[in-house]
């Protein structure tokens, strides 16, 4: 089995956000290493990317503070810490991977990864959307913060540095599919929360290359059939599941998310 | 950069974005961690790094510069089986023994995390590690009574155990 | 005889659970070169030219092989059962299967190995490939050899059983019931990849540090490549990293040893995971075609079957796997007229091999889906259906040995109870013993056989 060592990369390691947003610059040439867990492979397979990687650990960018219902996420957070997080956050940590796996893949990995090359990746992404979380990013033309359902369409050429969620006074749930087994990615996931404001949002992921909000969906109410959802989404066929599958089942998840938040009130 | 490794301390010479498990086997030459997927996927390279379950293919060695890890060789020895090793032997949890090294050291954390940790936690705690030989069962057994602090460390000799073999044919070599 | 019903220790137990099991990559030894090797990255084409020389002047590299390099080439894995040698250690003028090694290089390490490789010259004239077993019989088709994509057995091509008369139980039959079964093929997945390591002494003698399932059959093969006595090779193994029969293949040691002599060095060849899934030999795909004769009263007069085995690129043990399946494929059940067909057939697939009963799981997994469409067309229980056509001691299977200790109805009933499942009174308390009254209807009086006659049994 090749175990190949790196030895050519230049190696950016920064001391502090500041330092890491000016390593990265506008993004081009930099691969960014959070946990690991899907670079790693890579580079041992001789697959390493050009130009120079730069590696969040000692970045100061893993910190996880929960401010008065306000949950304050650092970028380089391990998703093991998120496993007692509130719904449906916490439930869609909890499904990810294994205990080991969990312990050393960061949230903004879980961000950022693209879609893998037979199958969805970012299992946090939709509980995010649905907890109306924000993400702040660095990258070209500076800083901002946008919504989760936002960043992830444009999220190509960013630094993530955290995210933020107001949790207090939310109800959420989480509904979805069984993994074909530990490692596997979720085939399809629905998550949903209400706050305070009686706000109902709902998101699901494994529909195509990140999780996407529903709004047909959230119009119908918590009352929905879920069969609105599939106007949310554009379906596709993958080594996880088929899209005639994901279509058949989008709505019962949809309807069992529903349900509990029904339950829960 | 700088690794205690069961105890020992070691000066690295590995590039820092090889992974701790090229430098444990290639480097330092324990091989109890295999690379049986390096991709995270099969659990057999699981270490304990500074105590906590991790798998070494996965973890860039720049990101444990002076941390301690812990692999099955520093657990016990033949003659002095730590209570997880000691169930492992007991409950006849290995089979080929590749997976073993990192089934043990998902364990040992796990036990040592919830003593008297039920059969669900082990199928949590062990949910990422593959065996293609056993079916888990005996795993789970083993794992199971750790926790429950069921095991004997007190090893008997198999020789002791197994006797003479009687001789069954008059004038074999036996 | 006191270790036989005692409780012992494996006798490998403490060394696994000390971390002190060697496996063949555990082995450490001074000045070891690494290997690594060009494999196909086409089904199926021709190679119109290969050139090495450019690799050969790369930094590190000690030795580079190709099938001039190789004493004896094409050898059969079967062999010495008289099966023609079809598959070559290193592709000549052709490759049949992605993956298919063609060259193999010896470096200071992977990486120059890998350089080496990717530095080697060579092109091929692609061709369409052949990998649909169920177009076995379709003269379009792609052909793997001269003679066509069907291994021949003497002296038919296909393998046959014959038993009875399968033509006067398919006039007598209630319902004819039909069904197509296609188990698909499975990789082994071993949680350590192939992996060899060859050590050369001064005298030409090798050590081979192998990981086969199958030492003195991997001995064979590598002596027989090399042209070498046995005496000329130390296996040393007996630590195998998981196998279920894909390590019974020889699947690198002959490539390191021949990169050894010519390096005169120590050689180890370790697969990636990616080889492992790509290019390592799998449980055969089958496509299995059944017929059964059958009475509303649930007898199975008859069955006839097709089959084909989807061989991959070159035979190994397809001959004989076929062969296993077709003696079993009544299943565990008595039918006394059958007549059986397996062909074998070579694709552009990975050649398949060994793995947990390879050959009869297949039968299993029909016949077993068959007797539940069985039951369903004629409606009978088919816990029922299954227990009155168990094999019964005094019984013959297709080859006509006489079962003297057939173990179907235990086993049904022991699955039944731990399944919950509530039987009938006379099926709750039914044996193995012979055939007699309501179980012994005309048409299986006179199979029955004498149990006196033959050493059989199940």
């Amino acid at each position: 089995m090749t175990i190949a060592p790196l030895v050519e990369q230049e190696l950016l390691r920064p001391g502090s956000l500041e330092e890491a947003v000016e390593a990265f610059g506008d993004g081009s040439n930099v691969t960014v290493l959070g946990g690991g867990t899907i670079l790693m492979p890579e580079f041992t397979a001789g697959r390493v990317p050009a130009g120079r990687v730069m590696v969040l650990t000692g970045a100061g960018i893993d910190r996880l503070t929960n401010d008065g219902g306000t949950l304050h996420i650092g970028a380089a957070v391990r998703v093991a810490e998120l496993e007692d997080a509130p719904e449906p956050l916490g439930s869609a940590a909890r499904s990810v991977a294994d205990v080991e796996i969990r312990a050393q893949a960061t949230v903004g990995g879980n961000l950022c990864a693209p879609r893998g090359s037979a199958f969805p990746r970012g299992d946090l992404q939709a509980a995010l959307i649905a907890l109306g979380a924000q993400v702040r990013s660095a990258g070209a033309g500076g800083e901002r913060t946008e919504p989760v359902e936002e960043f992830l369409p444009r999220r190509e050429g960013r630094l993530v540095l955290g995210v933020e969620a107001e949790t207090a006074g939310r109800r959420g749930a989480w509904a979805s599919l069984d993994r074909p087994h530990t490692h596997s990615y979720t085939p399809l996931a629905v998550a949903a929360a209400i706050g305070p404001d009686g706000e109902l949002r709902i998101a699901a992921g494994g529909v195509g290359a990140h999780a996407v909000r529903l709004p047909f969906a959230e119009r119908a109410g918590v009352a929905a059939t879920g069969s609105e959802a599939l106007a949310d989404v554009e379906l596709a066929d993958d080594a996880l599941a088929s899209a005639w599958y994901r279509q058949r089942m989008l709505p019962v998840l949809v309807r069992r998310a529903l349900s509990q938040l029904e339950e829960q009130a | 950069m700088n690794l205690t490794v069961n105890g020992a301390e070691y000066e690295l010479a590995s590039p820092p974005l090889a992974s701790l498990l090229y430098a444990l086997r290639e480097e330092i030459g324990i091989t109890s961690a295999k690379a049986g997927c390096q991709q995270g996927g099969c659990g057999t390279c699981t270490v304990l790094i500074d105590g906590q379950p991790r798998r070494a293919c996965l973890t860039p060695l720049l990101t444990v510069d002076g941390a301690s890890v812990q692999t099955v060789e520093g657990l016990g020895d033949a003659d002095n089986l730590s209570p997880v090793q000691a169930a492992f032997y007991e409950h006849y949890a290995a089979q080929c023994g590749f997976c073993t090294a990192g089934m043990i050291m998902a364990a040992t954390a796990l036990v040592e995390r919830k003593a008297g940790a039920t059969r669900e936690d082990v199928l949590d705690a062990l949910g990422g590690h593959f065996c293609r030989c056993t079916g888990y069962v005996k795993i789970v057994e083993a794992v199971v009574a750790a926790a429950a602090g069921e095991v004997d460390t007190a090893r008997p000799d198999p020789q002791d155990e197994a006797g003479e073999p009687e001789v069954v044919i008059p004038g074999s070599p036996a | 005889m006191k270790a036989v019903g005692a409780r012992l220790p494996r006798y490998d137990g403490l060394q696994h659970v000390t971390g002190q099991s060697l496996y063949v990559d555990d082995v450490r030894v001074p000045g070891l070169l690494w290997t690594k090797a060009l494999r196909s990255p086409h089904h199926s084409a021709l190679i119109r030219h290969l050139d090495t020389s450019a690799a050969e002047r790369l930094p590190g590299v000690h030795a580079i092989i190709t099938h001039e390099d190789v004493p004896v080439n094409v050898v059969g894995h079967l062999a010495a059962l008289g099966v023609p040698a079809d598959e070559p250690l290193l592709a000549e003028h052709e490759v049949r299967y992605l993956g298919q090694p063609i060259a193999a290089v010896a470096a200071e390490s992977e990486e120059a190995a890998q350089a080496a490789v990717d530095a080697i010259e060579v092109s091929y004239e692609e061709r369409e490939p052949f990998l649909d077993i169920r177009k076995a019989f379709d003269p379009e088709v792609p052909k793997l050899t001269p003679e066509g994509n069907l291994f021949f057995y003497e002296p038919h091509q296909e393998r046959r059983v014959r038993k009875g008369d399968v033509e006067w139980a398919f006039d007598k039959a209630d319902h004819i019931v039909q069904g197509v079964y296609r188990p698909g093929a499975i990789e082994h997945a071993p949680t350590e990849t192939q992996v060899a390591l060859v050590v050369p002494e001064a005298t030409g003698r090798l050590t081979v540090y192998s990981c086969t399932q199958a030492m003195y059959f991997s001995m064979g093969v590598v002596a027989t490549h090399l042209g070498v006595p046995l005496n000329r090779l130390k296996f040393v193994g007996g630590t195998v990293g998981g196998g279920f029969g894909g390590k019974v293949d020889t699947a690198t040691e002959t490539i390191a040893a021949l990169l050894a002599l010519k390096a005169k060095w120590p050689v180890k060849w370790r697969w990636t995971r990616e080889e492992e899934f790509l290019c390592s030999s799998v449980r055969a795909a089958w496509h299995v075609e059944i017929a059964d004769a059958v009475t509303t009263e649930g007898w199975i007069l008859g069955r006839r079957t097709m089959t084909l085995h989807d061989a991959g690129a070159y035979t190994r043990f397809s001959s004989y796997g076929a062969t296993k399946h077709t003696f079993h494929l009544t299943g565990a059940y008595t039918i006394p007229n059958v007549a059986f067909n397996s062909y074998v057939v070579w694709t552009n697939h990975v050649p398949t091999t060994a793995m947990r009963g390879f050959g009869v799981t297949s039968v299993s997994f029909a016949v077993e889906m068959h007797m539940n469409r069985i039951a369903e067309t004629i409606g009978m229980d088919p816990w029922e259906l299954r227990l009155q056509n168990a094999n019964r001691i005094g019984d013959t299977a297709p080859t006509r040995v006489t079962l003297k200790d057939p173990s179907a109805v235990p086993t049904m009933l022991a699955a039944a109870q731990a399944a919950g499942v509530e039987l009938a009174g006379d099926y709750r308390t039914m044996t193995s013993e012979p055939r007699a009254g309501r179980l012994l209807p005309e048409h299986l009086a006179s199979q029955v056989g004498d149990l006196g006659s033959n050493g059989g049994g199940q």
